[in-house]
């Protein structure tokens, strides 16, 4: 039993192989929601899958220049790292495989190593558009992250834990967070879609300046798994902004609902803005979003002081 | 390591084969950070030599391969073409004639503006506002094949008049079709003259001043967004604009924005316009015979195609094939402003500067000839036909 278990919990459930297939259909909905939004017909239920086939199966051209091992670890080591982090996180409203205190910060630097993977994965070739997305991917991580850990943050400090499954259990029975935090749920949800640079903060691969930016140079089975890291990302981001914001996760259903629910804000989200410089980005984290982040930090700090 | 090298430039290439490119140019942009310190564009990947080609064919054929100088404004070349022809000659086109000519030309600018709309909107990545706008832009595709038979090479001219006929039943159609768009075209100057996100693409992007705009001999929307009072269709009326006149559209901020009003107001024109010529239009002939034979003379004609100034020089020698025929494109005229406009800007401002514009690779693409060991540039018109004919043999 306690050789079985890891096994399971890493091959098939919660990570593994169900979260890979979940996070292809999360891509394909994500695809679905985005083109019905723009009036286009939009991919059939197969297509994301169909695509990872068609990528592993093609071959994967090393180019001149770069450091070949590295180029063929950084895609591993990406998917590697948000598999790594499905393990903590409440998938299908179930208890996390593993728990421990301070997970939620763990968590949070693995989903880190798919953007710093991908600013590697740029840096290290030749290539002038890679290059130029990796500098914005590694601006935007910079950007980003702070706002979304500290938004994060609000419902761990209203559970005085830094317990992931801790602060989903808290979470469920008491009002949602999303009424008492609100500022909270909108910087955590539009940083979601900045670490997954969807539009409208993709200019890291702004495919009319630099092509496909950091990822240029990559094919086959590099470019496949970093699609899927990013499917798997998706994933995690949706429960873990459900589980904090939307009342918990107790259960499959409660668990479909609610990250449902959210992909088809962040669809709606996608549609509706024209992409932002890089700049724009960055004046937006700091200047908006950490500054209405923090007051709302120091607003619950200040309320629970008062009521201890 | 040597401090007297001098610092490396970051290059960026864009294209002749690139995602933000529909057609092919090569761009290289000497960037610094994300800001673009130098500029410069290389075109003729698409040269099809069909200036040289007009000389085989005779005015018949001629206008046939005119139109296909550009997929887009594919009506407003042969127009160009035909009027200087038929001023040559000296027959007078039937006023009807002259009318459905501009009926044709300004639905084609109402499917070149609202392409235009699109395409500039995808640059910024805003990819809702393209599907919308290039969805709506199939109404006027259909008024076009029902009323010409084609999509996009609508050969709706002939030599002294048209070719097609506008009855009651093709006249409703198409202005239910243009009551459509135009509801639909409020809601677009609402997007970009109100969307945030979309403001800050295009606000104070890529700003041209009036003394910069006449400087660097910008034409159409481009201008015209910069408060530059030119429009052909008003200055020099050809076709059926002198009895149907047009409003003069222009703009003061001569930024990216102020071209998406300019355009967009263009399209409240256009469908103003295209309400009036069915309402109006003269019975009549809808074309005359017209010699075979032109007579030896020279000539050139100006029009307004959706771009901007189109211009056309025709000189022939008696016989039924033209001797020399020149075409200036807009999107020629406008190439300048780009690489000045480019300078100071955000990398990821390029593909918006550079599709504000409106630009079309293939119709400006000329002879380039490369200055090989030193030899002489200046060509004698007799060296230019020689090589010419050398060419393409």
């Amino acid at each position: 039993m306690n050789t079985i278990f890891p096994v399971i919990a890493i091959l098939f459930f919660p990570s593994g192989l169900f979260i890979l297939a979940s996070g292809l259909v999360y891509e394909f909905v994500d695809r679905k929601l985005v083109a019905r939004y723009q009036n286009r017909i939009g991919p059939r239920w197969f297509q994301p899958l169909a695509d990872l086939f068609k990528l592993l199966a093609k071959e994967e051209f090393i180019p001149k220049g770069v450091q070949p091992g590295l180029f063929v670890a950084l895609p591993v080591a990406a998917l590697a790292g948000a598999l790594t982090a499905a393990l903590y996180v409440p998938i299908l409203g179930l208890r996390p495989a593993y728990s421990f205190s301070g997970d939620l910060i763990v968590t949070l630097y693995l989903l880190s190593m798919m953007t710093l993977c991908i600013g590697l994965a740029g840096a290290n070739t030749m290539d002038r558009f890679s290059v130029v997305g990796a500098t914005r991917a590694l601006t935007q991580l910079f950007s980003y992250e702070a706002p979304f850990l500290l938004a994060l943050l609000g419902p761990a400090i209203m559970a005085g834990s830094w317990q992931i499954s801790t602060i989903n259990t808290y979470a469920q029975g008491r009002l949602w967070m999303i009424v008492t935090q609100p500022i909270g749920f909108v910087v955590a949800i539009v940083g979601l879609m900045g670490k997954l640079e969807l539009p409208p903060f993709d200019s890291p691969e702004a495919e009319t300046e630099i092509v496909a930016g950091a990822l240029t140079e990559y094919s086959g089975r590099g470019l496949g798994l970093f699609h899927i890291g990013r499917d798997v990302e998706l994933v995690i981001g949706l429960t873990l902004v459900a589980a904090f914001y939307l009342g918990g996760l107790a259960n499959p259903l409660d668990f479909l609902i609610k990250t449902l629910v959210l992909l088809l804000i962040t669809a709606g989200l996608q549609s509706l803005f024209a992409r932002l410089r890089i700049d724009q980005t960055v004046g937006l984290w700091w200047r908006i979003g950490a500054m209405l982040a923090l007051a709302q930090l120091l607003v619950l700090i200040i309320l629970r002081g008062l009521r201890l | 390591m040597n401090p007297q090298h001098p610092p490396e430039k970051f290059i960026l290439p864009i294209g002749p084969q690139h995602p933000a490119l529909k057609e092919p140019g090569h761009f290289e942009f000497t960037i610094d950070g994300e800001i673009v310190k130098d500029a410069t564009v290389r075109l003729g990947y698409v040269h099809r030599g069909i200036e040289k080609g007009t000389e085989a064919r005779n005015y018949n054929q001629d206008l046939y391969l005119l139109e296909r100088i550009c997929g887009i404004c594919s009506h407003v070349h042969a127009t160009a073409f035909a009027l200087g022809v038929e001023k040559l000659a000296g027959v007078t086109v039937p006023p009807r004639a002259q009318a459905i000519r501009t009926l044709v030309a300004e639905l084609e600018r109402v499917h070149s503006h609202l392409l235009w709309l699109g395409v500039c909107a995808h640059e910024g990545g805003f990819d809702t506002l393209f599907m919308y706008s290039w969805r709506d832009r199939e109404t006027v595709m259909d008024i076009l094949e029902g009323l010409t038979g084609n999509r996009v090479n609508y050969s709706a001219n002939i030599m002294g008049g048209v070719k097609v006929d506008v009855d009651d039943k093709t006249a409703d159609t198409i202005r239910h079709g243009i009551d459509y768009l135009e509801g639909r075209t409020h809601h677009y100057m609402k997007v970009v003259t109100t969307d945030e996100t979309f403001l800050g693409r295009t606000r104070d992007i890529g700003t041209m001043t009036y003394e910069q705009a006449i400087r660097l001999d910008a034409v159409g929307p481009t201008a015209r967004a910069s408060g530059v009072r030119a429009d052909v269709r008003v200055d020099a009326p050809y076709a059926g604009y002198p009895d149907f006149p047009v409003d003069l559209i222009t703009e003061t901020a001569g930024d990216l924005a102020a071209r998406f009003v300019v355009r967009i107001n263009e399209l409240f024109v256009s469908y103003q316009l295209i309400r009036t010529i069915l309402d109006k239009l003269p019975p009549g002939e809808i074309s005359v015979r017209i010699p075979r034979r032109i007579p030896e003379g020279e000539t050139i004609s100006r029009v307004e195609a959706p771009r901007g100034e189109l211009f056309y020089f025709i000189r022939s020698n008696g016989t039924d094939k033209p001797d020399r025929v020149k075409v200036r494109t807009p999107s020629l005229c406008n190439w300048a402003s780009v690489m000045e406009l480019a300078v100071g800007h955000k990398l990821a401002d390029m593909p918006m500067i550079l599709a504000g514009i409106d630009p079309c690779f293939s119709c400006n693409d000329r002879l380039i000839r490369v200055n090989r060991r030193g030899d002489s540039q200046l060509w004698s018109w007799e060296d230019l036909r020689r090589y010419g004919i050398e060419q393409y043999k």
